[in-house]
């Protein structure tokens, strides 16, 4: 289980660093290097076991996340050019159902880029979030966001 | 279609230089570091633009550190330089 | 033209306009935290179609995985930044922007 997550990791690193590279092997002395330190810096950051990845999962986030981010991405321009730009915003507090750790940054991290919504607080409960427009529902947004999350990381969502 | 990129980078320039009246009026410094993040934003994307049309592809590198010192200093303004008053010591 | 081509700069001028609508939005949103949605939002989708207008050009298939990757870190990196600074303007007090205020 930690070997196939650290080769995962070892496969994840070598690639990047093949991809910034275009392939060239002039580099890969400083690449060996780069990729030992990336990762033993990621098993101390982000320990092994604590969570499987399910690729079926990241397909249906990602589909979620592009989707949604073009959206929000035309909604803010529309926004910004039109004449009155009927803004409500306000700052909600979200209970949350992942439990802490990864799962929480992913949250945090991609609901900057999804319609209307913008992470301003993490605490070890809830998730303060500023929204453009209050009438909007933003709290079943999130949970089906944690619903994505979840599922993509393999781990069980808390009852608040 | 080098015509085409080189116009559409010196578009995004002067897009930059617009947003600068942002830094001028600010009024909070957290204002100020948006057009920073902006910079990096429209930095890698001009960037990007004239390495396709000057065929240079070292450029496409700068951007790269371009897009990742963007989290270094976001990163820091937030974390050392904008903390909260009362967190100081010493101070106030 | 070939196809490729004028796919390529309807992306690009796509992503430009973005890129402009995200400076009216940083000029005329009322606060720190709209100004954020802007900046998380729009000028990351203008980035984005910029990126797909230039894979069309992209002399092989390294170069473009290696432009994709760019846009990966632009956004992860900008997502984290707006949070950060969007967590420390709350903390420092800076009120939000009511729109009920502005009526009165």
């Amino acid at each position: 289980m930690i070997l196939r997550t650290v080769f995962l990791r070892i496969v994840l690193f070598v690639a990047a660093w093949w991809v910034l590279t275009q392939g060239r092997t002039d580099s890969w002395g400083v690449g060996l290097i780069s990729i030992a330190s990336a990762l033993i810096v990621s098993l101390i950051l982000l320990p092994p076991g604590l969570f499987r990845f399910s690729f079926a999962g990241l397909f249906f986030f990602l589909n979620y996340f592009l989707s949604q981010s073009l959206k929000a991405g035309i909604q803010v321009a529309l926004m910004a050019v039109r004449l009155n730009p009927d803004l409500h915003p306000s700052i909600k507090l979200i209970s949350l159902r992942l439990p802490e750790g990864l799962g929480r940054v992913i949250l945090v991290n991609t609901l900057n880029l999804l319609p209307g919504t913008l992470s301003a607080n993490l605490t070890s409960s809830s998730l303060c979030l500023h929204v453009l427009d209050e009438r909007q529902p933003n709290e079943a947004q999130v949970r089906d966001i944690e619903k994505l999350i979840a599922h993509m990381l393999c781990v069980e969502l808390e009852e608040s | 279609m080098n015509d085409f990129n080189l116009l559409l980078a010196v578009f995004l320039l002067v897009n930059l230089m617009i947003a600068l009246m942002r830094v001028a009026r600010g009024p909070t410094d957290a204002d100020r570091l948006l057009v920073a993040l902006l910079f990096s934003t429209t930095g890698v994307a001009i960037l990007l633009l004239l390495a396709s049309a000057e065929d240079t592809l070292v450029l496409i590198d700068i951007a790269l550190v371009f897009a990742l010192l963007a989290a270094i200093t976001g990163a820091v303004f937030a974390r050392r330089a904008w903390w909260p008053e009362e967190e100081k010591d010493g101070n106030s | 033209m070939e196809i490729p081509e004028l796919l390529s700069i309807i992306f690009l001028v796509t992503g430009a306009a973005f890129f402009m609508a995200g400076t009216i939005g940083l000029l005329r949103f009322p606060d720190v935290y709209t100004r954020l949605h802007v900046l998380a939002k729009v000028d990351n989708l203008g980035l984005g179609f910029i990126i797909l207008g230039l894979l069309f050009q992209a002399p092989g298939l390294m170069a473009a995985l290696k432009i994709i990757v760019i846009w990966l870190l632009a956004l992860a990196a900008s997502s984290t930044v707006s949070f950060l600074i969007a967590r420390q303007a709350l903390n420092r007090g800076v009120a939000p922007w009511k729109a009920k205020e502005q009526k009165i």
